[in-house]
């Protein structure tokens, strides 16, 4: 009498490892979302009792209109003309405080804009426009005279 | 006499390192991968110069018509009702993580009374960097 040999395969079966894996990557590939993970980046002030307040006078105001036209201490100005306009002061003054002052109502984008514009002055003309502030509107009801 | 060896050629696809490739690939994924803590829809404004948020920064998202989300960073974002909550969301954050930056990730056409709020509360609650998050500039828009 004949008795068949019943062998145990003693191997872990891997054919389907793949199959896991690869369905795990197609899980991360929908998943992930090429967030937007990059800006602008503007250092608040301390709010301090003694904070020095910066005549009008002593530095540049530019007005941002609803739909984006500037206003450049009193005169009409394209985006493009800031930093030329800004230059000479800066060659006399390198820590000339800029102010940007948008409408309430002008859109955001606008003010952006024109604060990437204020940072890219060393690339541009060669000087650096250390001292931008954008006040809020509690601050200039606050401190503005 | 045999004159010739049979010379058998394997047909099939060697596949025995596609396992490797493809767990090096989750890996690869696993290391890379952002999870939005904020997934507003808005038209992020277009800048020239951008530079890289840190990790874990505190989420505040304005849109178009004015409504605010926060998230701290960890969490999936909530929707708050206005500006007096921006200023408690924020006070919190800096109390946990004073250097923790805020992104802030507002509608380019938002009118900038909200946005300012936001800033404002911002700077109440001593917060010492905000990021405005920015989409790249074109060469057409420059």
């Amino acid at each position: 009498m004949k008795f068949s040999r019943s062998r145990v395969d003693d191997e872990i079966p891997t054919a389907s490892m793949a199959d896991i894996a690869f369905l795990l990557i197609v899980y991360f590939m929908l998943t992930s979302t090429f967030a937007a993970t990059r800006g602008l980046d503007f250092a608040l002030p301390e709010e301090q009792e003694d904070t020095p307040l910066v005549d009008k006078e002593e530095s540049v105001l530019i007005e941002i209109r609803p739909g984006g036209q500037l206003i450049v201490d009193g005169s009409p100005m394209p985006l493009d003309g800031v930093l030329d306009y800004l230059k000479p002061k800066l060659e006399r003054n390198p820590a000339k405080p800029v102010i940007i002052r948008p409408d309430p109502n002008a859109e955001y984008g606008y003010m952006v804009a024109v604060f990437d514009e204020l940072r890219q002055a060393p690339e541009k003309i060669g000087l650096e426009v250390r001292n931008v502030s954008i006040p809020t509107q509690r601050e200039i009801d606050m401190f503005w005279y | 006499m045999r004159l010739r060896s049979r010379n058998i050629q394997n047909q099939g696809i060697p596949t025995a390192s596609m396992a490797d490739i493809a767990f090096l690939l989750i890996i690869f994924f696993m290391l890379t991968i952002n999870f939005e803590v904020d997934k507003t829809q808005v038209g992020l404004p277009r800048t020239d110069l951008r530079f890289e948020i840190p990790k874990r920064s505190a989420y505040i998202s304005v849109t178009r018509q004015g409504q605010i989300r926060v998230s701290a960073g960890d969490e999936v974002s909530v929707p708050v009702p206005g500006p007096g909550e921006v200023l408690s969301f924020a006070a919190s954050v800096v109390a946990t993580d004073p250097g923790r930056a805020f992104v802030l990730k507002a509608d380019r056409d938002v009118p900038y009374q909200y946005v300012d709020r936001v800033i404002d509360a911002l700077k109440q609650a001593q917060a010492e960097v905000i990021y405005l998050l920015s989409e790249q500039a074109t060469v057409e828009e420059g």
